[in-house]
């Protein structure tokens, strides 16, 4: 569903991604590891849309990325979490949420001007629907808070949650465990597999080895910016190079 | 709940009341009309600086085109003057559109000069009119409003077409910051990339903001054309700009009655204050700095922080 081919992008003399390609198949949740500064989070950010390669193509679900903007690429399928959490602070729990259906809305500027009834109609829906996301992860009862009084790992739910508001087939998590106790990290493999049987295919990053060899099917390892191995877990966790790249770090 | 419908009334029928209260006191009904208006001018200017975050320091501007614009069109195209009111705003709606459409690729600060520039020139452009169609420094005369035939002409009269015009543009505020266009502005000014990131059109929405701010400031101009029945061009200038901030920053930002008593609030400070007019920018000045470092929500904040902590406590 996600084709990468040969995708580079340099940060003036620094090649943050070098050469990169990498396939990701419909329903598998996939992990993406690397030393710190290896180029996970610029990856994330040039599928997305927030950077244009410099060279190479990335195709998703037949459409061509390249030069597409951040919330086309959204409509076309595609959500992500951020690494540094980037919540609408100021806005509810379920506002959080509710932005996150904002691309499935129909009504325009001047129904809700005029308040029409099929706008009101849309919005009562759409609060419905936000509230029952907020069930799948747990934080009805956080509804009405306002989003950044949340406690870090509540905060982090939130934001996997906004992101699926808007049915993304691919949702791309930057470290999502980060900050989370080992009692929400038990909570966050619940929700993860919940997601997956939901048919929404995953492509995560995470330091947490442990959570990373038990939730994935696949594993793709960056280092300096370029691909250095993929496998399945078992067969990265055995790859001498992977083994020589994190020692190396340590 | 009972007790919100009860006060709703209540507030309601006082309002409607006011010129009977201020019976022999026709400066009050006066000062009430010109809140009025800045109710409405700020309300605006609240929509794209408290919800959206896009600050503009030449709102004046759109002030201008409205008074001035409505005005122009009654005196040389012979319109009646409750459509050259709506012509005049929608004038400025699309300027407000064309400006914004390159400024909203532009960062706070950049923004703020780019509006400081915009209002220049509107001031230059009714100062130095191209064939002097604005009167420049000599000022303009105009008419009150006419509603089929009925004159808006006596302050009584324009107390309650205000009101009705604040109540109407009010509650098209309310239901577009409880829309999904009002989420979009908020989460703008929370968080723009994270915008981007779920699927709002961060250019598009900015454009809105301004846009239908310029609307609402440009038609509370033109109200104040026509209760005055005179303008010219030191009401335009980079203090009315000033003036809206403040206001609008003592109030509170973000909020329905923020921007109503940050209007009443400074209006009646600096009818207070006339003795001292030469202050005034001094005044703002004062204001805004005591705003932004000792009460940062303005009025509207500190009322909502009391309410809060009632409700926690109970
Ligand atoms: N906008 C930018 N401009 C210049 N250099 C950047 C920029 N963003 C990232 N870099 C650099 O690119 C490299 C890769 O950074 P990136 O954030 O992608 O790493 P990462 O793998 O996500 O690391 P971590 O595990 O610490 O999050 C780093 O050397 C970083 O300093
Ligand atoms: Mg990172």
């Amino acid at each position: 569903m996600l084709t990468v081919k040969d995708v580079t992008l340099r940060f003036g003399g620094l090649t943050a991604v070098n050469n990169v390609s990498l396939t990701i198949k419909q329903g598998t949740i996939n992990g993406l590891i690397g030393p710190n500064g290896a180029g996970k989070t610029t990856f994330f950010n040039l599928i997305s849309g927030v950077y244009t390669p410099n060279e190479g193509e990335i195709v998703f679900d037949g459409v061509k990325l390249n030069g597409k903007k951040c919330f086309e690429i959204n409509h076309i399928g595609m959500s992500r979490t951020y690494q540094v959490i980037n919540l609408f602070r100021k806005m509810t729990v379920v506002e959080n949420v509710m932005v996150g259906l904002h691309p499935k809305m129909k009504s325009g500027y001047f129904s809700a001007i005029l308040g029409t009834k099929g706008q009101r109609e849309e919005e009562k829906e759409v609060l419905e629907k936000a509230l029952d996301w907020l069930d799948f992860v747990g934080l009805r009862g956080n509804a009405y808070e306002m989003s950044g009084s949340l406690s870090y790992g509540k905060q982090r739910l939130l934001e996997i949650v906004r992101a699926l508001a808007s049915n993304p087939k691919l949702l791309l998590l930057d470290e999502p465990a980060a900050g989370m106790n080992s009692k929400e990290k038990e909570e966050l493999f619940d929700i993860l597999r919940k997601i997956q049987n939901l048919g929404v295919t995953i492509l995560m990053i995470e330091h947490d080895m442990k959570l990373m060899m038990g939730i994935t099917d696949y594993i793709f390892v960056l280092n300096y910016g370029k691909k250095l191995a993929e496998g399945t877990p078992v067969q990265i966790q055995n790859n001498p190079e992977v083994i020589a790249a994190y020692l190396g770090e340590d | 709940m009972k007790l919100k419908s009860v006060s709703k009334i209540l507030l309601a029928v006082l309002l409607l009341l006011v010129p009977l209260l201020f019976r022999n006191f026709n400066y009050g009904i006066l000062i009430c009309g010109f809140i009025g208006i800045y109710i409405i001018a700020i309300s605006g200017l609240d929509l794209v600086f408290g919800y959206c975050g896009q600050i503009s320091m030449g709102h004046a501007a759109f002030f201008a085109i409205g008074a001035y614009g409505s005005a122009l069109l009654h005196k040389y195209l012979h319109l009646p003057i409750l459509l050259t009111m709506v012509i005049a705003a929608v004038i400025a709606t699309l300027i407000g559109a064309l400006l914004a459409y390159p400024a909203s690729k532009l960062v706070f600060h950049f923004l703020s000069l780019a509006t400081v520039a915009f209002g220049e020139i509107v001031y230059q452009l009714v100062a130095q009119s191209p064939g002097g169609i604005t009167g420049n420094f000599t000022g303009f005369y105009t008419d009150s409003i006419n509603l089929l035939g009925f004159k808006i002409s006596t302050n009584t009269r324009f107390y309650y077409f205000a009101l009705v015009c604040v109540c109407g543009f009010l509650l098209m505020k309310h239901r577009l910051v409880k829309s999904k266009e009002g989420r979009a502005f908020l989460a703008i000014r929370e968080n723009s990339h994270a915008a981007d990131g779920m699927g709002i059109d961060v250019k598009r929405y900015k454009i809105i903001a301004f846009a239908t701010s310029a609307f609402y400031t440009a038609f509370a101009g033109s109200m104040y054309a026509h209760y005055v029945r005179f303008i010219s061009p030191e009401t335009f200038s980079n203090r009315q700009s000033v003036m809206f901030l403040t206001m609008l920053l003592f109030g509170g930002t973000a909020s329905l009655s923020g921007p109503i008593m940050g209007a009443a609030a400074v209006l009646l400070l600096n009818e207070g204050l006339r003795f001292a007019e030469r202050y005034q920018m001094l005044i703002y000045g004062f204001m805004l700095l005591v705003v932004i470092l000792l009460m940062p929500g303005g009025i509207y904040g500190i009322i909502k922080k009391r309410i809060d902590k009632r409700r926690v406590v109970s």
